[in-house]
């Protein structure tokens, strides 16, 4: 064989080019783990039914109040108003009590509608003052179905507000709710904990202390004391 | 016109010089378990740093004619200049690739990155043997402009002008000036791109000091490529420092700090451990590479050879695949522990480069005296207490006033 011979690995610089393209393969498996893994892990919490921060849908271009009410200002200038997301994943199915008609005027802090569980209520204040010029007469055809879209046929009322700058300066907007969502969750984990022990015979049936998961729905068992408590420590809009 | 009012009422009443005068006094509790460790050494430090400029460099210094650089130096210059890292690599985060969700915690960060360089220069100043030669290269009596040094000063210099401009519309928040906010925020951008540029250059630069004592630093460590290396270690080196730090202030200025950022928090340092796992993932790499280039694996079975592993897989590798799991399961607690990890690695590394892999064949090694660890930590208190004076008193934490974002 003349004319052939072994070239010197290292005076080649060939090492170096293999451990380059190592670390080109390696990138792609390493990129797309630390991006993909957050999804999966949401797909599974959500099959089996757990309630966590990552399922929760919080569309970016509404305004959400302190008390789980969100707001969507449309062309025309009227807003809708409806309850949020991770209300109607607490509470699970329920009907609305509507008070109002169109034409009657409300007060940011008045009470909007009462969200009603065979008998369980929670006072829902509303978020904004005005006229209110429209109700939702459909929202209560399909309580359970309600989860699937809570910002689109979930809307409760149309206002047209008198005060609407002012009143949503304290809201939360886009990657803020989202945050304020995750922080709602677990102060809903904490509340539950405690009050499971005031007023649960059993303890421990909803949730672990220690940070375990929380089931879709969980207050919808529990007796009507925790209602109160939670309407008061959560949706009670002049406290807040 | 009401905030017109207001501001004016804030003021009222006081001349600037009244109102600074108040804002000068200490606030707060006094015996706090920080300032009753820092406050003694300081004063020990204030005093052996009189004794320095007094009696000079040999009083209080081990440092040799062999081994002119220290640890003031080796460990306030160096690894300080990297730790400040963060400020460039969000800036360019925020202002350039626009993402807003780190906006919350920039002024804080250019404010830690500011005052790192001024005092981290003040500590080249204690290091030198004439300290009053520092001004040549920017007077020009000497501008030595063959050397990388030449490069570093001016770097230092322009780089502490685009932070202070860059920081300045908190100040004139502070003081109420709002023509000066308008026109101090008009130059935030270009501050920002012109600092980006110099903190990339000097970064490096830093690295390129060492190209010159090929023959003193440890093989393991010396490269040719040590620029490249310091530069993408700065970035994540950088950002540790910033989860480290945040997760500090989250206490203890738990009152200046608004309740949507609390939230945006979480959020933020999981991004961050993002991109500290993304940077160190090449970095190793990076380091693997030039390892096999220098063909020294016969040194790795000896003391420095360990070491030199420790560094590599004990505090590279494994925060890098702490930042990766702990991003994906949004577990805060270990991305803290992987930030402390990575900052005990940069300091590792840059005290190799600098001091412990520098002469390491030298029969009488450079080990700095009792005094000059004193002095180090005096430097770095002092810079938290003016840290904890500006953060108490300029909106660097807390919103903005409103009049601040009219504007906008």
């Amino acid at each position: 064989m003349d004319g052939f011979s072994y070239s010197d690995i290292f005076a080649t610089k060939g090492i170096e080019y293999l451990i380059i393209i190592t670390f080109l393969i390696l990138l792609v498996p390493f990129w797309l783990v630390l991006n993909k893994q957050k999804q999966i892990s949401s797909t599974i919490q959500k099959a089996l039914g757990f309630l966590s921060a990552s399922i929760l849908k919080i569309p970016q271009g509404l305004f959400y109040s302190r008390n789980h009410t969100w707001m969507h200002m449309e062309k025309s200038g009227t807003a809708k108003v409806g309850v949020d997301d991770l209300l109607l994943h607490i509470t699970g199915a329920v009907k609305f009590k509507i008070h109002k008609n169109p034409g009657d005027e409300i007060k940011k802090g008045d009470l909007l509608t009462e969200i009603d569980q065979n008998g369980k209520l929670l006072r829902i204040l509303s978020p904004v003052s005005g006229k209110i010029t429209n109700i939702n007469s459909t929202i209560n055809e399909n309580p359970s179905m309600l989860n699937e879209d809570p910002y689109g046929k979930g809307w409760i009322y149309k206002i047209k507000p008198s005060n609407w700058v002012a009143e949503t300066k304290t809201c939360y907007f886009a990657e803020e709710a989202t945050n304020w969502s995750a922080a709602e969750l677990e102060r809903f984990k904490d509340f539950l904990a405690v009050s499971m022990k005031n007023y649960a015979p059993e303890p421990s049936m909803v949730i672990l202390q220690d940070g375990g998961e929380l089931c879709d729905h969980s207050l919808s068992a529990l007796p009507k004391e925790i209602w109160r408590d939670f309407e008061e420590e959560f949706l009670d809009l002049n406290r807040l | 016109m009401n905030n017109n009012q207001q501001i004016v009422l804030d003021n009222d009443g006081k001349s600037i010089w009244k109102f600074l005068a108040g804002e000068l006094k200490p606030r707060g509790k006094w015996f706090t378990p920080f300032n009753i460790i820092s406050v003694p050494i300081i004063l020990l430090g204030l005093a052996l740093i009189v004794i320095r400029f007094w009696k000079g460099l040999g009083e209080v210094s081990n440092v040799t004619q062999e081994v002119p650089w220290g640890l003031w130096k080796g460990f306030n210059v160096v690894t300080g200049v990297a730790f400040a890292g963060g400020a460039y690599v969000l800036t360019f985060m925020v202002y350039i690739m626009n993402m807003r969700k780190y906006h919350s915690i920039i002024r804080v960060t250019v404010l830690n990155g500011f005052l790192a360089y001024a005092f981290y220069a003040g500590a080249l100043v204690l290091d030198l043997g004439r300290p009053w030669h520092i001004f040549n290269p920017i007077i020009g009596n000497s501008f030595g402009a063959s050397s990388v040094l030449f490069l570093v000063a001016w770097h230092f210099l322009l780089y502490m002008v685009a932070q202070l401009i860059e920081f300045s519309p908190t100040i004139a928040e502070w003081l109420g000036a709002r023509r000066a906010h308008k026109i101090l925020s008009g130059m935030t951008m270009a501050a920002v791109i012109f600092g980006i540029t110099l903190s990339m250059l000097h970064q490096s630069g830093l690295g390129a000091l060492f190209l010159m004592a090929k023959e003193k630093i440890h093989p393991l460590w010396y490269n040719e490529f040590i620029p490249v290396m310091f530069l993408v270690s700065s970035i994540f080196a950088g950002l540790s420092m910033v989860i480290f730090e945040g997760s500090i202030s989250d206490k203890v200025f738990f009152d200046q700090i608004s309740n949507k950022t609390k939230l945006a928090q979480k959020d933020i340092i999981i991004g961050l451990s993002k991109i500290c796992a993304g940077t160190m993932f090449a970095y190793f790499f990076l380091q693997l590479l030039v390892f096999i280039h220098g063909q020294h694996w016969d040194l790795l079975n000896t003391g420095m050879g360990h070491w030199f592993l420790l560094e590599m897989l004990g505090f590279v590798l494994v925060p890098m695949i702490l930042f990766f799991v702990s991003y994906r399961n949004n577990n805060i607690t270990m991305i803290r522990i992987a930030a402390i990890l990575t900052m005990i690695g940069v300091i590792m590394n840059r005290l190799n480069v600098s001091i412990i892999g520098y002469r390491w064949d030298a029969v009488v090694r450079y080990v700095p005296s009792w005094m000059e660890v004193i002095v180090a930590l005096t430097v770095i208190f002092i810079q938290i207490w003016i840290f904890r004076w500006v953060i108490n008193r300029m909106p660097v934490l807390r919103d903005s006033p409103s009049w601040a974002n009219e504007h906008k």
